[in-house]
Protein backbone atom coordinates (compact mmCIF):
# COMPACT_ATOMS: atom_id res chain seq x y z
CA UNK A 1 0.00 0.00 0.00
CA UNK A 2 1.53 3.29 -0.82
CA UNK A 3 -0.86 6.54 -1.33
CA UNK A 4 -0.46 10.10 -1.76
CA UNK A 5 -2.27 11.93 1.01
CA UNK A 6 -1.77 15.89 1.62
CA UNK A 7 -0.43 17.16 5.28
CA UNK A 8 0.70 20.68 5.71
CA UNK A 9 4.07 22.60 5.29
CA UNK A 10 4.50 24.85 8.34
CA UNK A 11 6.87 27.39 6.49
CA UNK A 12 3.88 27.88 3.98
CA UNK A 13 0.30 27.10 5.82
CA UNK A 14 -0.19 25.30 2.53
CA UNK A 15 -1.06 21.75 2.03
CA UNK A 16 1.58 19.37 0.52
CA UNK A 17 1.99 15.89 -1.22
CA UNK A 18 3.35 13.25 0.96
CA UNK A 19 2.92 9.64 0.94
CA UNK A 20 1.80 7.19 3.55
CA UNK A 21 2.74 3.32 2.82
CA UNK A 22 3.00 0.10 4.96
CA UNK A 23 6.25 -1.43 3.29
CA UNK A 24 8.10 -0.60 6.66
CA UNK A 25 11.67 -1.97 6.73
CA UNK A 26 14.23 -1.82 8.90
CA UNK A 27 16.41 1.07 7.62
CA UNK A 28 13.10 3.50 8.54
CA UNK A 29 13.63 1.80 11.77
CA UNK A 30 17.29 3.12 11.64
CA UNK A 31 16.11 5.69 10.05
CA UNK A 32 14.17 6.85 13.05
CA UNK A 33 16.60 5.97 15.47
CA UNK A 34 19.47 8.13 13.86
CA UNK A 35 17.23 11.23 13.28
CA UNK A 36 15.08 11.36 15.51
CA UNK A 37 16.59 10.24 18.84
CA UNK A 38 19.30 13.31 19.14
CA UNK A 39 16.59 16.08 17.93
CA UNK A 40 14.17 14.71 20.56
CA UNK A 41 17.17 14.35 23.08
CA UNK A 42 18.17 17.94 22.29
CA UNK A 43 14.55 19.36 23.05
CA UNK A 44 14.33 17.36 26.49
CA UNK A 45 17.31 18.85 27.45
CA UNK A 46 15.61 22.57 26.40
CA UNK A 47 12.79 21.44 28.31
CA UNK A 48 14.09 20.65 31.39
CA UNK A 49 16.31 23.60 31.88
CA UNK A 50 12.74 25.25 32.49
CA UNK A 51 10.41 23.89 35.57
CA UNK A 52 7.68 25.12 34.10
CA UNK A 53 7.53 22.86 30.77
CA UNK A 54 9.14 20.11 31.62
CA UNK A 55 6.63 18.41 32.28
CA UNK A 56 6.19 18.69 28.31
CA UNK A 57 8.65 16.14 28.23
CA UNK A 58 7.50 13.27 26.43
CA UNK A 59 8.11 9.96 27.83
CA UNK A 60 8.02 7.33 25.38
CA UNK A 61 11.20 7.67 23.73
CA UNK A 62 12.78 4.67 24.96
CA UNK A 63 11.10 2.10 22.11
CA UNK A 64 13.69 0.89 20.08
CA UNK A 65 12.41 0.62 16.64
CA UNK A 66 15.30 -1.06 15.81
CA UNK A 67 14.45 -4.60 17.74
CA UNK A 68 11.03 -4.44 15.95
CA UNK A 69 12.62 -5.97 13.04
CA UNK A 70 11.51 -9.39 14.07
CA UNK A 71 7.71 -8.10 13.94
CA UNK A 72 8.07 -6.83 10.12
CA UNK A 73 6.69 -10.39 9.09
CA UNK A 74 3.81 -10.88 11.62
CA UNK A 75 0.61 -10.96 9.86
CA UNK A 76 -1.72 -9.80 12.79
CA UNK A 77 1.17 -6.38 12.84
CA UNK A 78 0.95 -3.61 10.30
CA UNK A 79 3.20 -0.69 9.94
CA UNK A 80 2.98 2.43 8.69
CA UNK A 81 4.78 5.43 7.59
CA UNK A 82 4.63 8.96 6.47
CA UNK A 83 7.61 10.31 3.91
CA UNK A 84 7.70 13.48 2.38
CA UNK A 85 10.52 15.31 0.76
CA UNK A 86 12.23 12.26 1.04
CA UNK A 87 12.28 11.95 4.98
CA UNK A 88 10.23 9.96 7.40
CA UNK A 89 7.67 12.12 9.00
CA UNK A 90 5.91 9.87 11.32
CA UNK A 91 5.45 5.87 11.72
CA UNK A 92 3.07 3.94 13.55
CA UNK A 93 2.65 0.57 14.69
CA UNK A 94 -0.80 -1.56 14.85
CA UNK A 95 -2.24 -4.80 15.59
CA UNK A 96 -5.02 -6.58 14.47
CA UNK A 97 -5.41 -9.96 16.89
CA UNK A 98 -3.80 -9.17 20.42
CA UNK A 99 -6.96 -6.79 21.53
CA UNK A 100 -10.66 -6.59 21.48
CA UNK A 101 -13.21 -4.24 23.10
CA UNK A 102 -13.92 -3.20 26.31
CA UNK A 103 -16.79 -1.22 26.12
CA UNK A 104 -19.86 -2.80 27.70
CA UNK A 105 -21.70 -1.84 24.55
CA UNK A 106 -19.17 -3.42 21.68
CA UNK A 107 -17.32 -5.82 24.74
CA UNK A 108 -14.83 -8.49 23.06
CA UNK A 109 -15.38 -7.48 19.31
CA UNK A 110 -12.65 -7.24 17.54
CA UNK A 111 -10.83 -4.16 17.09
CA UNK A 112 -7.59 -2.14 15.25
CA UNK A 113 -5.14 -1.64 18.32
CA UNK A 114 -2.53 1.39 18.34
CA UNK A 115 0.76 0.12 19.79
CA UNK A 116 2.30 2.96 18.64
CA UNK A 117 2.69 6.00 17.18
CA UNK A 118 5.32 8.68 16.33
CA UNK A 119 5.36 11.34 14.73
CA UNK A 120 9.00 12.77 14.04
CA UNK A 121 10.42 15.21 16.44
CA UNK A 122 10.56 18.10 14.31
CA UNK A 123 7.06 17.76 13.89
CA UNK A 124 5.73 18.54 16.96
CA UNK A 125 5.22 22.26 17.57
CA UNK A 126 6.30 21.06 21.79
CA UNK A 127 9.64 20.29 20.79
CA UNK A 128 10.36 22.63 18.77
CA UNK A 129 9.01 25.88 20.60
CA UNK A 130 11.99 25.51 23.08
CA UNK A 131 14.53 25.06 20.00
CA UNK A 132 13.30 28.02 19.06
CA UNK A 133 12.63 26.61 15.77
CA UNK A 134 9.46 26.55 13.38
CA UNK A 135 7.66 22.24 12.91
CA UNK A 136 8.32 21.53 10.04
CA UNK A 137 4.62 19.52 9.00
CA UNK A 138 1.50 19.19 10.63
CA UNK A 139 -1.26 17.06 10.66
CA UNK A 140 1.30 13.53 10.54
CA UNK A 141 0.12 11.69 13.52
CA UNK A 142 -3.90 12.90 12.39
CA UNK A 143 -2.88 11.71 9.04
CA UNK A 144 -1.45 8.18 10.65
CA UNK A 145 -4.01 8.17 12.99
CA UNK A 146 -7.03 8.48 10.27
CA UNK A 147 -4.94 5.25 8.39
CA UNK A 148 -5.69 3.03 11.59
CA UNK A 149 -9.77 3.84 11.64
CA UNK A 150 -9.66 3.61 7.95
CA UNK A 151 -8.04 0.00 8.51
CA UNK A 152 -10.51 -0.89 11.54
CA UNK A 153 -13.28 0.06 8.05
CA UNK A 154 -11.73 -2.19 5.67
CA UNK A 155 -11.14 -5.19 8.12
CA UNK A 156 -14.68 -5.41 8.97
CA UNK A 157 -14.40 -3.80 12.65
CA UNK A 158 -16.50 -0.76 11.22
CA UNK A 159 -13.57 1.83 12.91
CA UNK A 160 -13.63 0.05 16.25
CA UNK A 161 -10.40 1.02 17.72
CA UNK A 162 -7.96 1.03 21.13
CA UNK A 163 -4.83 2.40 22.73
CA UNK A 164 -3.63 2.97 25.26
CA UNK A 165 -2.71 6.59 25.75
CA UNK A 166 0.27 8.03 27.48
CA UNK A 167 -0.70 10.89 30.30
CA UNK A 168 0.48 13.83 27.57
CA UNK A 169 -1.43 12.42 24.94
CA UNK A 170 -5.21 11.69 26.57
CA UNK A 171 -6.26 15.23 25.94
CA UNK A 172 -5.84 14.72 22.09
CA UNK A 173 -7.60 11.36 22.05
CA UNK A 174 -10.48 12.15 24.32
CA UNK A 175 -11.59 16.09 24.10
CA UNK A 176 -9.75 16.02 20.31
CA UNK A 177 -10.61 12.86 18.50
CA UNK A 178 -13.60 12.25 20.53
CA UNK A 179 -12.40 8.54 22.37
CA UNK A 180 -14.22 7.20 24.98
CA UNK A 181 -11.57 6.59 28.01
CA UNK A 182 -12.69 2.92 29.63
CA UNK A 183 -10.19 2.88 32.24
CA UNK A 184 -6.73 2.78 33.21
CA UNK A 185 -5.21 -1.08 32.57
CA UNK A 186 -2.65 -1.81 35.16
CA UNK A 187 -1.06 -4.71 32.94
CA UNK A 188 -0.05 -1.31 30.79
CA UNK A 189 1.34 0.77 32.96
CA UNK A 190 -1.59 1.99 34.61
CA UNK A 191 -1.95 3.93 30.86
CA UNK A 192 -5.25 4.99 29.97
CA UNK A 193 -7.37 2.73 27.87
CA UNK A 194 -9.13 4.89 25.23
CA UNK A 195 -11.77 2.87 22.05
CA UNK A 196 -13.73 4.51 19.31
CA UNK A 197 -17.15 2.77 18.80
CA UNK A 198 -18.05 2.69 15.40
CA UNK A 199 -19.98 5.72 15.61
CA UNK A 200 -17.21 7.37 16.99
CA UNK A 201 -15.14 7.12 14.33
CA UNK A 202 -16.91 7.52 11.93
CA UNK A 203 -17.79 11.07 13.14
CA UNK A 204 -14.05 11.49 13.76
CA UNK A 205 -13.59 10.79 9.75
CA UNK A 206 -16.20 13.08 8.83
CA UNK A 207 -14.66 15.60 10.97
CA UNK A 208 -18.21 16.16 13.22
CA UNK B 1 -7.65 3.81 1.55
CA UNK B 2 -9.97 7.09 1.29
CA UNK B 3 -8.22 9.83 3.32
CA UNK B 4 -9.78 13.11 4.13
CA UNK B 5 -9.31 15.51 1.21
CA UNK B 6 -11.34 18.20 3.00
CA UNK B 7 -8.77 21.08 3.15
CA UNK B 8 -10.87 22.68 6.25
CA UNK B 9 -11.20 19.35 8.06
CA UNK B 10 -7.01 18.82 7.61
CA UNK B 11 -6.53 22.03 9.50
CA UNK B 12 -8.72 21.77 11.74
CA UNK B 13 -7.13 17.96 12.94
CA UNK B 14 -3.65 19.61 12.68
CA UNK B 15 -4.50 22.22 14.56
CA UNK B 16 -6.22 19.97 17.34
CA UNK B 17 -2.93 17.85 17.09
CA UNK B 18 -0.62 20.95 17.49
CA UNK B 19 -2.28 21.37 21.21
CA UNK B 20 -1.00 17.74 22.16
CA UNK B 21 1.14 14.88 21.81
CA UNK B 22 -0.41 12.21 20.15
CA UNK B 23 2.54 9.57 21.57
CA UNK B 24 0.83 6.14 22.53
CA UNK B 25 3.61 3.37 23.20
CA UNK B 26 5.36 2.62 26.73
CA UNK B 27 6.42 4.87 29.46
CA UNK B 28 9.96 5.57 30.56
CA UNK B 29 9.24 5.17 34.16
CA UNK B 30 6.31 5.33 36.05
CA UNK B 31 7.47 6.15 39.36
CA UNK B 32 6.56 9.80 39.59
CA UNK B 33 6.78 12.94 36.94
CA UNK B 34 10.39 13.87 38.44
CA UNK B 35 11.89 10.59 37.74
CA UNK B 36 10.11 10.96 34.41
CA UNK B 37 11.66 14.22 33.72
CA UNK B 38 15.08 13.13 34.69
CA UNK B 39 14.71 9.74 33.25
CA UNK B 40 13.79 12.06 29.97
CA UNK B 41 17.58 13.62 29.70
CA UNK B 42 19.33 10.83 29.91
CA UNK B 43 18.05 8.49 27.37
CA UNK B 44 21.54 6.41 25.95
CA UNK B 45 22.14 5.78 29.43
CA UNK B 46 18.63 4.08 30.07
CA UNK B 47 19.11 2.29 26.72
CA UNK B 48 22.13 0.86 27.66
CA UNK B 49 21.58 -0.08 31.16
CA UNK B 50 18.42 -1.77 30.47
CA UNK B 51 20.34 -3.82 28.26
CA UNK B 52 22.64 -5.01 31.47
CA UNK B 53 19.49 -5.32 33.78
CA UNK B 54 18.21 -7.74 31.31
CA UNK B 55 21.39 -9.81 31.56
CA UNK B 56 21.64 -9.79 35.19
CA UNK B 57 18.82 -11.61 35.66
CA UNK B 58 19.15 -13.75 33.12
CA UNK B 59 22.64 -14.87 34.27
CA UNK B 60 21.81 -14.36 38.12
CA UNK B 61 18.87 -16.76 37.29
CA UNK B 62 20.58 -19.38 35.39
CA UNK B 63 23.60 -19.22 38.01
CA UNK B 64 21.32 -19.81 40.25
CA UNK B 65 19.73 -22.84 38.63
CA UNK B 66 16.32 -21.37 39.08
CA UNK B 67 13.80 -21.76 35.89
CA UNK B 68 11.50 -18.96 34.81
CA UNK B 69 8.50 -20.66 36.74
CA UNK B 70 10.47 -21.22 40.05
CA UNK B 71 11.73 -17.54 39.88
CA UNK B 72 8.24 -16.30 39.41
CA UNK B 73 6.96 -18.48 42.19
CA UNK B 74 10.30 -17.32 44.69
CA UNK B 75 9.58 -13.60 43.64
CA UNK B 76 5.69 -13.87 43.53
CA UNK B 77 5.73 -11.98 40.26
CA UNK B 78 3.80 -12.84 37.16
CA UNK B 79 4.88 -15.28 35.03
CA UNK B 80 4.01 -13.58 31.72
CA UNK B 81 5.70 -10.43 33.14
CA UNK B 82 8.80 -12.38 33.75
CA UNK B 83 8.82 -13.53 30.27
CA UNK B 84 8.38 -10.51 28.75
CA UNK B 85 11.50 -8.55 30.76
CA UNK B 86 13.52 -11.40 29.77
CA UNK B 87 12.46 -11.13 25.71
CA UNK B 88 11.65 -7.32 25.70
CA UNK B 89 13.90 -4.99 26.50
CA UNK B 90 11.35 -2.69 25.25
CA UNK B 91 9.37 -3.69 27.75
CA UNK B 92 9.37 -1.81 31.45
CA UNK B 93 8.58 -4.14 34.35
CA UNK B 94 6.72 -2.69 37.70
CA UNK B 95 8.77 -1.30 40.69
CA UNK B 96 7.17 -3.90 43.13
CA UNK B 97 8.06 -6.75 40.38
CA UNK B 98 12.08 -5.19 40.42
CA UNK B 99 12.12 -5.18 44.01
CA UNK B 100 10.68 -8.64 44.43
CA UNK B 101 13.38 -9.76 42.18
CA UNK B 102 16.10 -8.13 43.81
CA UNK B 103 14.82 -9.36 47.27
CA UNK B 104 15.21 -13.21 45.95
CA UNK B 105 18.01 -12.81 43.91
CA UNK B 106 20.15 -11.25 46.45
CA UNK B 107 20.75 -7.76 44.23
CA UNK B 108 20.58 -4.52 45.57
CA UNK B 109 16.96 -2.67 44.22
CA UNK B 110 17.59 0.49 44.12
CA UNK B 111 20.77 -0.68 41.78
CA UNK B 112 18.15 -2.48 39.79
CA UNK B 113 15.52 0.19 39.88
CA UNK B 114 18.35 2.45 37.97
CA UNK B 115 19.20 -0.40 35.52
CA UNK B 116 15.70 -1.08 34.47
CA UNK B 117 15.58 2.76 33.74
CA UNK B 118 12.95 3.25 36.86
CA UNK B 119 15.31 5.93 38.59
CA UNK B 120 18.08 8.07 37.26
CA UNK B 121 21.53 6.73 37.38
CA UNK B 122 23.45 9.18 39.29
CA UNK B 123 26.85 6.94 38.88
CA UNK B 124 28.37 7.73 35.47
CA UNK B 125 30.63 5.11 36.39
CA UNK B 126 27.22 2.58 36.35
CA UNK B 127 26.87 3.07 32.80
CA UNK B 128 30.29 2.10 32.14
CA UNK B 129 30.73 -1.05 34.37
CA UNK B 130 26.85 -1.55 32.77
CA UNK B 131 28.17 -1.73 29.02
CA UNK B 132 30.95 -3.75 29.79
CA UNK B 133 29.22 -5.91 31.91
CA UNK B 134 26.62 -6.59 28.88
CA UNK B 135 29.57 -7.15 26.39
CA UNK B 136 30.95 -10.12 28.09
CA UNK B 137 27.67 -11.82 29.03
CA UNK B 138 24.88 -13.44 26.39
CA UNK B 139 21.84 -13.63 27.28
CA UNK B 140 21.57 -17.56 25.62
CA UNK B 141 23.26 -20.91 26.29
CA UNK B 142 24.79 -22.08 29.50
CA UNK B 143 26.61 -19.65 31.83
CA UNK B 144 30.55 -19.95 30.96
CA UNK B 145 33.61 -19.13 33.50
CA UNK B 146 34.06 -16.17 31.58
CA UNK B 147 30.15 -15.33 31.96
CA UNK B 148 30.54 -16.12 35.93
CA UNK B 149 33.46 -14.27 36.78
CA UNK B 150 31.76 -10.65 34.83
CA UNK B 151 28.33 -11.30 37.09
CA UNK B 152 30.53 -12.20 40.07
CA UNK B 153 32.44 -8.71 39.12
CA UNK B 154 29.23 -6.82 38.33
CA UNK B 155 27.43 -7.45 41.07
CA UNK B 156 30.82 -6.80 43.46
CA UNK B 157 30.13 -3.62 41.64
CA UNK B 158 26.58 -3.05 42.30
CA UNK B 159 26.49 -3.64 45.90
CA UNK B 160 30.12 -1.07 46.55
CA UNK B 161 28.73 1.50 45.17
Amino acid sequence: MRQTIQIIDSQTGQPIDAEIFDEITLAHFIETQADWRPVVLEAARALAKDPKRATLIPSHFHWDWTRKEAELKMLALRFYGISCKARLQGIMKVDTVARSCRLPEQQGKPLVYIDYIEAAPWNIKQLMEPLGKRQQFRSVGTRLFEAAVLQSDEEGFKGRLGLHSLPGSEGFYIKECGMTPVGRDPHKQNLLWCEFTPEQAHRYLAGE
Amino acid sequence: MKFNTDRKWLERRAAQEDRHFISVGGLISTLDPTCQMQASASIPIVETTKTAFVRLLQLTRRDRRLSLEKLAEKADVDLAELVKIENDESFMPGPRTVHQLASVLDLPAKKLMVLAGLLQAKDPSLQQASVRFAARSEPIGNISPEEHAALEEYVKFLNER
